[in-house]
């Protein structure tokens, strides 16, 4: 008995448990059979248990170092640390498949634990769903792609990992990308079950944000990761090189972040709500595709650690989900009418508009370039590569435009806005750009592009900067401290500032991008010692090389001086790594070192015993903000998706028709994320009395400045108070009831 | 009389940013080091030993060879184009990292243009025929601007406003200090 045959026991046990929820699931749901529902409910637990009993009976042998399952001779030997061995459990195809599995039943399950806070018609058919991806993975995994296939004899030592991924990325980079992938099953079972039911309000659409929100935030630290993770590792001097696998991951990302978007819409005006559909449709879609792209090698990659046959299957598995949902969609379009009619192009639902086909846009353009080499060798037998210049030509100036509409967007009132409004929100975040166009070209700045491209950040950082004065200054007036009143927008306000944080983010992520695209300075040198290389203003002087050999793996780098303005700044030791069991591919330990926002990435190319090397060194300008940008878009995206910190009120918030509340739009708890009522579990019991504790501190550290005045001046007509209502002009004449507007007229 | 003041002083800026501009990229055309130029052309080229790398990025022997033709042939007064084309000549197309915008591959290029230009088109005429239908409510050209409510009504909503703030947001229960 070894620990594989409990994988495959499990394994069978949780795709017969998988197929059985799926049947209870829609039998109870068609029937009206509660008990039916429960038994899903409790069955779907079951699956996850036996799946984590499988990963676990992997893990076991991974440590156990069971050479007789092939999948651990392939990806470990005895001379793995122990924290890689862990990790080769999704090091090949089959072990991330499991992972895979096993990342959809946890979910499931969670869902199932939050399940009161769904929408209690919808849940069967999302269960359902859920099980029916959950059911195509374990028969792939029980029948083509098991991880618990044995050899006829056991290997005395196993092959062990590709040296590229041994690596602390590894650790955490391919989880969280397989795990956003993964997550974004949730809301497109969400939107099976909406499109089965026809329930698609405002109860489904909180529900469904919130978990697109889990998804992007995911989606987003895996990407961010894998830059990193190859800035770190592959040593071109870059972090994302367009690659397909790597567009693949993005392609999800884009559309999730315009759902994001328009579901605001949807929420606020009742309309999109097709286009809604299929931009969740088309996330699960694209990520299934990932899947397959790099499963099936179809596309030549730099990622193709793993592929074999069974991209037929997720490419099957595609066509189902495209058609199934095609025909839902057809069944369910009378009911998917808009609530609202559209008023102006100048408005915030004008500008969400523009934003979805900007992100469409360049998630069709990377697709296009994706599998343009395929067709193109389909047609004309002629192998060609769609690179870099492609991307960056196409996407780059799409890019742009998204950030400056970034920035406007939300200066834009709902349904419209006044020519004067816009002209006094914009007029700062203008006069910002035009004084970084002015500027930049005169200190040194000669590319076109980048100074468009910084003058568009500017802008951008600029309005948000300012929407956020703003807010601050309404709570000030009102008697909180600056700093308190900052953190109260973020704390009651979390949806719109949150989102403005994502935004702040993504800008500090576009200038780190656009500074080391256009700034990037590259040059190679063949050292020997004593000799030195200038780059950039910085000298390296070169010592020689140092060989250090330990039982599997030879580490070799050369010793280098930095010189910066004249001053020593200190010693690196860029080097390569040879594993014994992989001595064709040595993996390279860059040396990257930061100073004032710019990095020296200094990588060794090549050797020659002790006393020469090439040394290839990029100057890298603003890289840091790439990661700086990435933490803060994941920062921004928890505090959308953080469950809100007390009950609505009971009063009739919800929906789309125009009451007295609607005044409040931006700022009504019912508009604010996943408003489901409930604290967020053991977040919220955890997260309150912390919560509590620092608004005390806070307001003992800084008491509120301004002291309030006498209410007598409120009430002289001459002299309204400052409410955020006048100063958000957020109000709308058609937004105020009938009776009011017409009383008036 | 504001309005041509603020028109005259975007104008104004427009022109300042311009002549920079103008100064700095026509009167100083760019003096872009060698250094640069044979990067910029290695950047475009497909590095044909390595997987997906340019010639720039990678380390292989046969791209440290090729930057080196590149560089001579650039020194030797050829434009970053014909150095291009020189390789294109002996390797083919698949040399190019990006699909040559000629022939069937300037679909490559075209398509996503012409697909986002029609996405903006279909934006703006679903746009504009859902404004359409919304037309028997006469649209107000000027917007929230021209809404003149009385004093009354003004104080009905002010006192709404409020309520509903001091309600959700218990700061909203402090007046305000007054306005600059």
């Amino acid at each position: 008995m070894y620990f594989s045959d409990i994988g495959i026991i499990s394994l069978i046990l949780a795709s017969g448990f998988a197929i059985f929820t799926m049947v209870v699931a829609t039998l109870g749901a068609t029937r009206g059979l509660p008990q039916l529902v429960a038994s899903a409910k409790r069955s779907v637990l079951t699956v996850a248990f036996f799946l984590i009993l499988a990963s676990a009976a992997l893990i076991a042998s991974f440590l156990t170092h069971d050479f007789g399952l092939s999948y651990v001779a392939q990806h470990s030997n005895f001379a793995m640390p122990w924290y890689y061995t862990i990790s080769a459990f999704y090091g090949g195809q089959e072990g991330s498949l499991l992972y895979w599995a096993l990342m959809l039943s946890i979910f499931s399950a969670i869902f199932v634990f939050t399940a009161k806070r769904a929408p209690a018609v919808l849940v069967p058919y999302v269960i359902a769903t859920l099980m029916g991806i959950e059911t195509f993975l374990l028969i792939v995994l029980t029948t083509v792609s098991s991880p618990f296939v044995r050899l006829p004899a056991p290997l005395a030592d196993g092959v062990g990992l590709n040296p590229l991924l041994m690596d602390p990325g590894m650790l955490i980079h391919p989880p969280m990308l397989l795990m956003g992938y993964m997550s974004f099953s949730i809301p497109f079972a969400l939107a099976v079950a909406a499109m089965i039911t026809g329930k698609l309000d405002s109860e489904w659409l909180r529900s469904i944000r919130r978990w697109m929100l889990a998804a992007w935030s995911i989606q987003t630290l895996g990407l961010v990761l894998g830059a990193w993770w190859a800035y770190h590792v592959l040593g071109w001097g870059g972090y994302w090189g367009w690659d397909p696998v790597e567009n693949a991951a993005l392609l999800p990302w884009l559309t999730a972040t315009a759902f994001l978007h328009s579901a605001m819409v949807q929420e606020r005006r009742g309309m999109l709500k097709v286009w809604n559909l299929s931009l969740v449709i088309a996330c699960f879609a694209l990520s299934i595709f990932g899947t397959f792209e790099v499963r099936s090698g179809i596309i030549n990659s730099v990622h193709s650690f793993a592929y074999s046959s069974i991209g037929a299957y997720f490419l099957a598995f595609l066509c189902i989900v495209i058609l199934s949902s095609i025909g839902l969609f057809i069944f369910r379009l009378p009911k998917l009418r808009p609530e609202q009619e559209f008023d102006s192009v100048i408005s915030r639902e004008g500008s969400f508009l523009l934003n979805n086909l900007l992100l469409v846009g360049i998630m069709f353009a990377t697709l296009w370039g994706t599998l343009f080499p395929l067709i193109s060798n389909a047609v004309r037998h002629q192998t060609l590569t769609v690179g870099p210049p492609f991307y960056n030509q196409v996407d780059g100036p799409i890019f742009i435009i998204l950030i400056l509409v970034m920035g406007i967007g939300p200066l834009l009132a709902w349904r419209r806005t006044s020519s004067r409004a816009l002209r006094r929100n914009l007029g700062i975040p203008a006069l910002a750009a035009a004084v970084c166009a002015a500027v930049l070209p005169l200190l040194g700045i000669r590319d076109v592009w980048a100074n468009i491209a910084f003058a568009v950040c500017s802008f951008t950082v600029c309005a948000i900067l300012y929407e956020l004065w703003r807010g601050v200054r309404v709570r000030h007036r009102h008697g909180e401290s600056y700093p308190f009143a900052l953190l109260m927008l973020f704390a009651r306000y979390r949806q719109r500032y949150g989102g403005y944080l994502v935004h702040l983010g993504l800008v500090m992520l576009a200038v780190g991008i656009i500074g080391s695209h256009f700034f990037q300075v590259q040059q190679d040198a063949v050292l020997k010692p004593g000799q030195e290389m200038n780059v950039a203003g910085y000298k390296l002087v070169y010592f020689g090389n140092i060989d250090r050999t330990y039982p599997d793996v030879e580490i070799l780098s050369a010793q280098l001086q930095v010189w910066h303005d004249g001053q020593l700044q200190q010693y690196i030791y860029p080097g390569r790594q040879l594993y014994t069991s992989f001595a064709n591919q040595p993996t390279s330990l860059i040396s990257i070192t930061t100073y004032n926002l710019t990095d020296l990435y200094v990588f060794l190319a090549d050797w020659n015993g002790v006393s020469e090397a090439t040394i290839r060194v990029f100057v890298n300008p603003l890289v840091l903000l790439v990661w700086l940008g990435g933490i803060v878009m994941l920062l921004g995206g928890i505090i959308c998706w953080w469950p809100p910190a007390r009950k609505p009120p009971k009063s009739d918030h919800a929906g789309t028709q125009a009451s007295p509340n609607m005044l409040l739009t931006e700022n009504s708890p019912s508009a604010s994320v996943g408003a489901s009522g409930v604290p967020g579990g053991l977040v919220g019991l955890y997260g309150r009395p912390l919560w509590e504790a620092l608004q005390h501190w806070f307001h003992n550290t800084w008491p509120s400045s301004p002291t309030p005045r006498a209410t007598i001046k409120a009430n002289h007509p001459s002299t309204q108070p400052p409410s955020p209502l006048r100063d958000s002009w957020l109000v709308n004449r058609r937004d105020l009831p009938r009776e009011n507007r017409e009383g008036t007229s | 009389m504001t309005k041509h003041r603020s028109l005259l002083l975007f104008l104004g800026i427009v022109a300042v940013i311009g002549s920079i501009w103008l100064y700095t990229f026509l009167a100083s055309p760019s003096r872009q080091s060698l250094d640069q130029r044979v990067h910029d052309v290695a950047s475009q080229l497909k590095c044909l030993v390595c997987q997906g790398e340019s010639v720039a990025d990678s380390p292989a022997t046969l791209s440290l060879q090729m930057r080196g033709v590149i560089r001579q042939q650039l020194q030797s007064g050829k434009s970053e184009q014909e150095v291009i084309q020189y390789f294109v000549s002996r390797y083919g197309d698949r040399i190019l990292l990006s699909p040559p915008m000629q022939g069937i591959t300037l679909l490559a290029w075209i398509v996503p243009i012409a697909l986002m230009i029609l996405g903006a088109l279909l934006v703006f005429f679903v746009l504009r025929s859902w404004q359409s239908s919304t037309a028997k409510e006469p649209v107000d050209t000027h917007g929230a601007e021209s809404i003149n409510m009385d004093e009354q009504e003004l104080a009905y909503y002010q006192r709404q406003v409020e309520q509903e703030l001091a309600a959700e947001d218990p700061v909203f229960s402090q007046p305000a200090s007054e306005a600059k």
